[in-house]
């Protein structure tokens, strides 16, 4: 079976700042794949190279049919088609605050892939049910918690039907007593065999659902493996992360 | 339109081209309408008339031209002449050796003096001699302001003559001089015994005519023709009677000036009158000169805005430059390029649509700047939202940040419609009709200065507190989403 993520030699550096320098990685189409590593170390950027939010200044990107090459000044098609490909939840969950719930699900089907507004609307309430928010469709984002916001996110991104979901730091900016039910409908996401692609630095949860665990420094793929990573990892800055993270706890 | 406007700026010291077209059958006469008794509107009927509305009427049959009249300040009157506005101006225009090199003049139908005038107290005032280093108030185009500044005096302008009475009243000015004809009829109409005549500005008889572009002979012959005729057979001398007892369109005729009787309303008669045709002016005027710039204002705004916070170099250099131009420059003087100055180079906008521009593009550059803080304040995990959603960065503007940006915006651009609704008084000054002027007409003809012009500004003040009404529930509206 043909990877459905397939990255090669991603570098990308903001001033004298190296942040990537050269990060390969590929992931099947099914699969969990947690991208984990101290501040600094590049996870975040990886992750929005994927949807071209960050621009490498090389490497290749593809998802299912479509790639893009950053050697080459990146064709705007190539770019539109790379990010068709996937959805994004975002760590400040970015919804838009002047739309209602329903709005915010349905504004990427109907304005951007221009399906009937009935199908969309009827996708939505599906997926509003799926994250356990049924019958908050008209309420706008400020009229929810932090944790429903971001199933609303998780909602919004899956509304667009991608073949990828990409989630950064999904958890990191809610309270922890909401962490809880924002993990569970990813955890349902996972079950259901939703390609994922996680930075987060919830490390139980991690060890849970990935099936491939990238551990970043400096830049690189400093460690990857499976789930085993996280309990047992080889390499020794990869320990002292997870001690630290652990310890945090 | 931006270049149209740079372009007006170089021009507008070039000489005054000469205009080719042959005399056109419709003429249209330029009259101040606040000069009684030369040219005024009847207080009863709102009606333009004077002496020299029914002389220039008298000729117009004469010669068989079509009259069309466009009232403006005095001051504009050349201007409009000169951009081909107007093809005459019949406003008790004085004949001077400067005018002469620059108009065509014709036969003169008034004769007359100057005089001066002081406070009722003032006695050391008597001769031009005696204003050496002492203040005028006259109007700026007005060969007045020259008799004085050649006597040695301080001028101060004015916009015409009721005002530079008041400034003489108040002790802010010690005299004026001006016509003994204007002047007997102002003290007669107004009833006021606060100035008075204090003696003769020399002993030089001026004569009045009416003024035509220097590519206009033949309307200029035309005139002459109608005007011997309607000298032979008594016409003229016939009107002058009627409003000056006496010929004043001979030579030696104005010293026996009678004036009619003032006007008899109460001062609250007149401010009921002039009550509704005020209101007109606002509802034809300033009403619609304030929706429609302020719409194409706020088009101009977001696209001056967008190209501010563009990555393309140009177009943020050209929304710079539009911004920086507009505002370190007067409305005042921005709304004389488009309507005096770019008929030099041939763009020539009617009344209207040349206050729209200019107001349109004064609010654009003002609001510009209020538009781009909005939209800089939309975080920009919201654009990478839309980005990711597939929405290129038109959906992104308009769905996305524009919506958010708007209620940011709406407070500060509620001040902004505040004074685009108080500047569009000044669209007078390039001839359209509105409230201010109004007020301005009629406190010439009676004098009645303060309790018209608190009239006009109430008025104003009304519909911007109705504005500012409305802003509330908008701001709610927009705001509906944030809790």
């Amino acid at each position: 079976m043909t990877d459905l993520i397939e990255v090669r030699g991603l570098t990308k550096s903001f001033g004298d700042h190296h942040v990537l320098r050269g990060v390969d990685f590929s992931a099947e189409s099914g699969t969990v794949t947690v991208l984990l590593g101290p501040s600094g170390s590049g996870k975040t950027t990886v992750l929005r190279s994927l949807n071209v939010l960050e621009t490498p200044e090389a490497g290749i990107v593809r998802i299912g049919d479509a790639s893009v090459d950053f050697a080459f000044s990146p064709d705007r098609r190539a770019v539109k088609a790379l990010r068709s490909k996937s959805g994004m939840v975002f760590q400040a969950h970015n919804l838009f605050p002047h739309k209602t719930v329903l709005g915010n699900l349905i504004e990427g089907p109907v304005q951007v892939q221009k399906r009937p507004v009935d199908e969309a609307v009827a996708d939505a309430r599906a997926l509003l049910e799926q994250v356990g928010l049924a019958g908050r469709e008209d309420s706008y984002p400020s009229q929810l918690s932090g944790g429903q916001q971001q199933r609303v996110g998780i909602a919004r991104a899956l509304a667009l039907r991608p073949e990828v979901l990409l989630l950064d730091e999904p958890t990191s900016a809610l309270d922890p007593e909401l962490v809880g039910e924002v993990l569970a409908v990813i955890r349902d996401l996972a079950a259901e065999n939703w390609t994922l692609v996680i930075v987060t630095h919830e490390v139980r949860f991690a060890r849970d659902v990935a099936d491939e665990v990238l551990f970043l420094d400096e830049g690189v793929v400093a460690e990857r493996g499976g789930a085993e990573v996280l309990t047992d990892p080889r390499e020794e800055r990869t320990r002292r992360f997870l001690a630290r993270v652990l310890d945090a706890r | 339109m931006l270049l149209a406007v740079l372009c007006g700026l170089l021009s507008i010291g070039a000489a005054a081209s000469a205009d080719e077209e042959t005399a056109p059958r419709v003429v249209r006469v330029g009259t101040e309408g606040v000069y009684p008794p030369f040219t005024y509107r009847d207080p009863e009927t709102n009606e333009l008339t004077g002496f020299d509305v029914e002389v220039v009427e008298a000729i117009g049959e004469e010669a068989g031209w079509d009259l069309e009249f466009v009232e403006a300040p005095f001051d504009s009157l050349f201007p409009a002449l000169d951009s081909n506005r107007i093809d005459v101006i019949a406003n008790q225009v004085t004949i001077t050796g400067e005018r002469e090199a620059r108009y065509l003049f014709s036969t003169p139908y008034t004769y007359s003096h100057g005089v001066i005038v002081t406070a009722k107290d003032t006695d050391d005032i008597t001769s031009l001699e005696d204003l050496k280093g002492r203040t005028t108030a006259q109007t700026a185009s007005s060969n007045w302001a020259q008799v004085a500044k050649d006597a040695g005096a301080k001028v101060e302008y004015v916009q015409d003559f009721g005002p530079g009475v008041e400034l003489v009243v108040q002790g802010r000015v010690d005299a004026i001089v001006n016509d003994n004809i204007a002047v007997l009829d102002y003290l007669a109409t107004s009833g006021n015994d606060q100035v008075k005549i204090a003696g003769d500005a020399g002993d030089e008889v001026l004569e009045q005519a009416l003024t035509f572009r220097q590519g206009d002979p033949e309307l200029q012959q035309e005139a002459d023709e109608a005007i011997a005729t309607l000298t032979e057979d008594g016409t003229l001398a016939e009107i002058s009677e009627r409003y000056f007892g006496a010929d004043v369109t001979v030579q030696g005729g104005a010293e026996d000036v009678e004036v009619g009787a003032s006007d008899s309303r109460t001062t609250w008669e007149v401010v009921k009158d002039t009550a509704w045709p005020m209101f007109v002016g606002l509802v034809k005027g300033n009403i619609p000169l304030t929706i429609f710039s302020f719409a194409i204002g706020m088009v101009l705004a977001v696209a001056a805005a967008l190209a501010r916070l563009s990555s393309v170099r140009v177009l943020d250099w050209i929304a710079r430059a539009y911004i920086s131009i507009i505002r370190g420059t007067p409305l005042l003087v921005q709304l004389f390029i488009v309507f005096y100055g770019l008929p030099q180079i041939g763009v020539d906008l009617d009344p209207y649509p040349a206050a729209i521009a200019a107001l349109s593009l004064n609010v654009g550059g003002y609001a510009a700047e209020v538009v781009r803080a909005a939209i800089l304040s939309v975080p920009r995990g919201q654009y990478e939202a839309a980005t990711v959603i597939g929405m290129d960065y038109g959906q992104s503007m308009r769905r996305i940040v524009l919506p958010q940006a708007a209620r940011i915006a709406v407070p500060p651009l509620g001040n902004t419609l505040l004074s685009l609704i108080k500047d569009t008084a000044l669209a007078s000054l390039v001839l359209v009709p509105e409230l201010f002027r109004e007020a301005q007409v009629t406190a010439a003809a009676t004098t009645e200065y303060l309790p018209l012009y608190i009239m006009a500004a109430l008025y104003f003040w009304v519909v911007c507190y109705l504005v500012s009404l409305a802003q509330g529930p908008l701001e709610r509206r927009l705001g509906r989403y944030a809790t």
